[in-house]
């Protein structure tokens, strides 16, 4: 961590963009789990996931009670209309039985018929983003402002590529429109949570986390 | 096709005795908004007079509305309507659930199920989007319905919801339910799926519920409701402790959070519910803390979380996690919320010994219980079941009536030392009709007739049964006296209305609560405070037929009537004033018509006027006054040393109570006299169809 960040702390951008590259993997959230969400009361379950361009979306599961008003309030911004199937962020599809579905002994298995533990899961924007990369039309591109990976419609021919390269299957290809979505980081889902179960920290205070957690 | 707002725009009709699957527009019950409103439509235009609720002539509904999945704040509510078992004509009855299933069903693209006929042999529902099929259920039968679950969504997928019924429904236990998820019941119609073979509906939908309005203008609606009105559970404003946000407090405010109080079983360390201030709509999920409140302060270590349905951000279920449930041969993990966790206690009445500490027995039992009776779908006709074993065994009815065998089997010393290993034995006789106690299972109309239950047991103030047709009080005259009283004479089951005991619960002072009964029924007179009530008056009975359209509104809509009406709000800075129109602003937006609290009530009048008809025409007899509307005689003998409307009880008056029925049905347009619908109110009510219905089997008021 450069002095020079330090002095930058205000400045949104490019620390974000520091940020991002520090945390190497490529995948933001990863690196930062367990030795800085801490500092920000966040279990060893809690997983960070997107980058937004006000900081770094964490999803906590532990006060995530499945209500699914993040699905519903997504595709309402995104589309303007309800349907679950398609939103960034998935709850209830692992609502029930977990991200791995029904298993012999489901009631100790993650979901509602199971261990009562629900399992959000959201977009990571990855460095090296496996949707974009697997896209044969190109559709998958970077967002200029928000370095958001989204999908330009016009392009977009609905193949599902993106889905099946995605290792979370986060992309789906709405039915009605036979395309993709994928989120851009709007952060609609986190005003919308009633447990704040979604949350932002900002990029200031992760940053401060981080060069203290360095020294 | 065109687009459908709101509406997914068609139903399903699946005849078992046939096989057959077709859909429907479901244009022509527009009138009737959706839910409750179709299933009585349904069930009066195509059930035959004189059905019983296990023929295969009756017909079960499922059914949703045009704001079920909208994402409208408490939506995802299944209505459930078929003639009803445990009532003794097998009158039409309401049962709900919430969970996924509702929303579900609409983003699959249906507004309702319609099932008919019956199978030869064991089958499920499959519904996955557009394809509809009926599948093999000869696995499952005899499972319980968690197993149930499991495997039919193996075959469906992990994002589909499974609505299934035990072994109690399989048998057709007349007290049995559907439910979906872990713990989201409707009661009192699992044994109509039985008597069809129908274990299960799965549903799985990706489509989308369209709304006419912009997207931007229902989240500001979705906003305001989690910003400005929205309260706790129960639409309680206030909260149970005093806290420096709030004006007033009130102990039995369901808005219990507070510091210091935690979920304390939450993965990674207790989550503290804390202050959640009203206006901060990222904490409304953190208001109802259940877990102690149904249970005792020991829960709070054993709480995950708080639980719920799809779009509601009240989580009012208490989702457990208590490892030594294992002992007793069930999964540690135990969701449910007030009566799947006060019924097993009122099984339990000798009262409950400690487990693990002192004070724990009635979470033990509740959660035991809960288990037990969640799996083999036994559902306890709102807490009679364990009211009528009580009578039963204290008066000494049982040595009587079940064999000795029987009687000697039943570990009654369980019972005794308050042990709740008793629940095990006790559920599994009801959910397998084993045996003479499995009686019990009838419901309180049948088994009181079948063991000769007499006087000691209708009039006992104690056990509180409302109605001779065999249901309990559920919100009857100790809220507002007649208002409640009136609302609990008007269904052929417990009055599941709750747009009154929200209001009377909320905690707001009475003064404020007047203001705001002035502005409903034109007088602050139409409601009293509590224990000190007066004579019956007009606004009275106004009021009792606002609550209860509301209620059909919300059963129609579909709507969680635990929660709306949005009738106050937590504000000061609102005067406390919630916003009533607020059914019709979402409406308006979802489906781009004008929509009008006035016209909304005017539709919830016609539904509920329709249920009247279809009372009538099941009961076969238009004296609903002297017939349908009777109460037992504790609510008039109870407290012999004060008399009526005097301040300390909420006894009722008979004459009183006469004159309360008359008013009702001068407001509702009914004949005054028998209290059925005119035909000059049918036709206003555009049921001129139903009018000619009733007078071809001689059922109008003269």
């Amino acid at each position: 961590m450069s002095k020079d960040l330090v002095k930058k702390v205000f400045d949104k951008e490019t620390t974000r963009r520091e940020f991002l590259k520090l945390t190497g993997k490529g995948i933001a959230g990863f690196a930062v789990t367990s030795s800085i969400l801490s500092m920000f009361g966040f279990g060893e379950e809690a997983m960070a996931a997107t980058a937004l361009p006000e900081g770094l979306l964490v999803v906590d599961r532990s006060k995530c009670t499945g209500c699914q008003r993040c699905e519903i309030t997504c595709t309402l911004q995104n589309d303007g209309k309800i349907q679950p199937f398609i939103s960034r962020i998935k709850v209830s599809e692992n609502y029930n039985f977990g991200t791995s579905g029904p298993k012999m002994n489901y009631q100790y298995e993650d979901g509602q018929m199971g261990n009562l533990k629900m399992a959000p899961v959201t977009c990571k924007q990855c460095r090296e983003p496996f949707c974009a990369n697997a896209c044969p039309k190109n559709a998958i591109v970077a967002d200029p402002n928000t370095g958001a990976r989204v999908v330009v419609k016009d392009k977009c021919v609905g193949c599902g590529t993106c889905a099946e390269a995605c290792p979370w299957s986060l992309p789906t290809i709405d039915p009605e429109t036979n395309k993709a979505t994928k989120c851009v980081t709007c952060g609609a889902c986190v005003k919308a949570c009633p447990t704040k179960a979604l949350s932002i920290i900002s990029w200031e205070d992760i940053s401060k986390a981080h060069f203290f957690s360095k020294r | 096709m065109n687009k459908s707002y709101g509406w997914a725009g068609k139903l399903l009709r699946v005849n078992l005795t046939a096989g057959k699957i077709t859909t429907e527009p479901t244009s022509k019950y527009k009138d009737f908004i959706g839910g409750m409103g179709i299933g009585y439509k349904v069930i009066f235009d195509e059930v035959p007079a004189g059905t019983k609720a296990f023929d295969e002539a009756n017909k079960i509904v499922f059914a949703v509305g045009p704001l079920t999945g909208s994402g409208a704040p408490s939506s995802s509510r299944t209505n459930i309507t078929s003639l009803f078992p445990s009532n003794p004509y097998n009158a039409v009855g309401d049962s709900h659930m919430g969970g996924n299933f509702a929303a579900q069903l609409k983003y699959a693209g249906y507004d309702a199920i319609i099932i008919e006929g019956k199978s030869n042999r064991p089958v499920w529902l499959k519904i996955d989007n557009d394809k509809v099929t009926l599948e093999d259920a000869s696995k499952v039968w005899g499972k319980g319905i968690k197993d149930t679950t499991a495997q039919l969504a193996s075959v469906m997928g992990k994002d589909s919801s499974i609505a299934a019924i035990g072994q109690a429904g399989e048998n057709m236990v007349n007290l049995s339910v559907i439910m979906n998820g872990l713990s989201h019941s409707a009661g009192g119609h699992g044994g109509i799926l039985g008597s069809k073979m129908l274990k299960a509906i799965g549903v799985r939908g990706n489509r989308a519920v369209n709304i006419a309005g912009k997207g931007r203008e229902l989240l500001k609606l979705n906003n305001y409701m989690m910003k400005d009105l929205i309260g706790a559970n129960n639409q309680h404003v206030v909260p149970s402790t005093p806290q420096p946000w709030a004006e007033f407090s009130h102990k039995g405010s369901r808005w219990t959070a507070r510091e210091g109080l935690t979920w304390g079983a939450a993965e990674g360390g207790p989550i503290e519910t804390g202050i959640a201030a009203a206006g901060d709509v990222n904490r409304v999920g953190y208001r109802t803390m259940k877990a102690t409140f149904d249970l005792g302060p020991s829960a709070e270590k054993y709480t995950v979380r708080m639980g719920g349905c799809q779009s509601c951000p009240i989580r009012c279920m208490s989702q457990l996690r208590i490892p030594k449930l294992e002992e007793y041969g069930l999964s540690p993990y135990v969701a449910n919320s007030c009566m799947g966790y006060f019924s097993p206690q009122r099984v339990m009445f000798k009262g409950n010994k400690d487990i693990e500490e002192k004070g724990d027995g009635k979470m033990f039992a509740a959660a035991i219980g809960a288990s037990l009776a969640d799996d083999y779908g036994v559902w306890c006709n709102y807490g009679l079941l364990g009211t009528d074993l009580k009578h039963g065994y204290e008066s000494g009815i049982f040595k009587k009536v079940l064999p000795a065998d029987e009687y000697n089997s039943i570990p009654w010393n369980l019972l005794e030392e308050k042990d709740p290993a008793f629940l095990i034995d006790f559920y599994r006789r009801i959910a397998f009709k084993e045996g003479e106690l499995a009686h019990l299972g009838d419901g309180a109309y049948w088994v009181a007739k079948r063991w000769d239950f007499g006087d000691d047991y209708w009039n006992n103030v104690k056990y509180g049964l409302w109605s001779k047709l065999g249901f309990p009080k559920h919100h009857s005259n100790e809220t507002n006296g007649q208002v409640g009283s009136l609302i609990s004479c008007m269904f052929n089951r417990d009055a599941q209305s709750h747009t009154l005991v929200n209001l009377v619960g909320s905690g707001l002072p009475i003064e404020i609560q007047k203001e705001v009964v002035a502005e409903i029924v034109g007088s602050p007179d139409g409601i009293d405070p509590q224990l000190n009530y007066t004579p019956m008056n007009e606004y009275k009975a106004r009021l009792a037929k606002w609550a209860i359209i509301k209620n059909c509104l919300h059963d129609s809509l579909t709507l969680c009537n635990w929660m709306w009406p949005m009738t106050v709000s937590p504000h000061k800075s609102r005067n406390y004033r919630g916003d009533l129109a607020l059914e019709s602003k979402f409406m308006t937006v979802v489906t781009g018509e004008n929509y009008t609290e006035q016209s909304l009530d005017l539709a919830a009048e016609r539904i509920f006027t329709l249920h009247r008809a279809l009372t009538v025409k099941n009961m076969n007899t238009v004296d609903m006054r002297n017939e349908h509307d009777g109460m037992t005689d504790w609510v008039f003998d109870k407290d012999p040393d004060i008399k009526a409307f005097t301040p300390g009880t909420d006894k009722m008056d008979r004459e009183d109570m006469q004159v309360a029925l008359t008013m009702f049905y001068k407001e509702m347009g009914w004949d005054e006299k028998t209290g059925a619908p005119t035909r000059a109110t049918l036709e206003r009510l555009g049921l001129g169809d139903v009018a000619n219905q009733l007078a071809k089997l001689n059922l109008l008021p003269a």
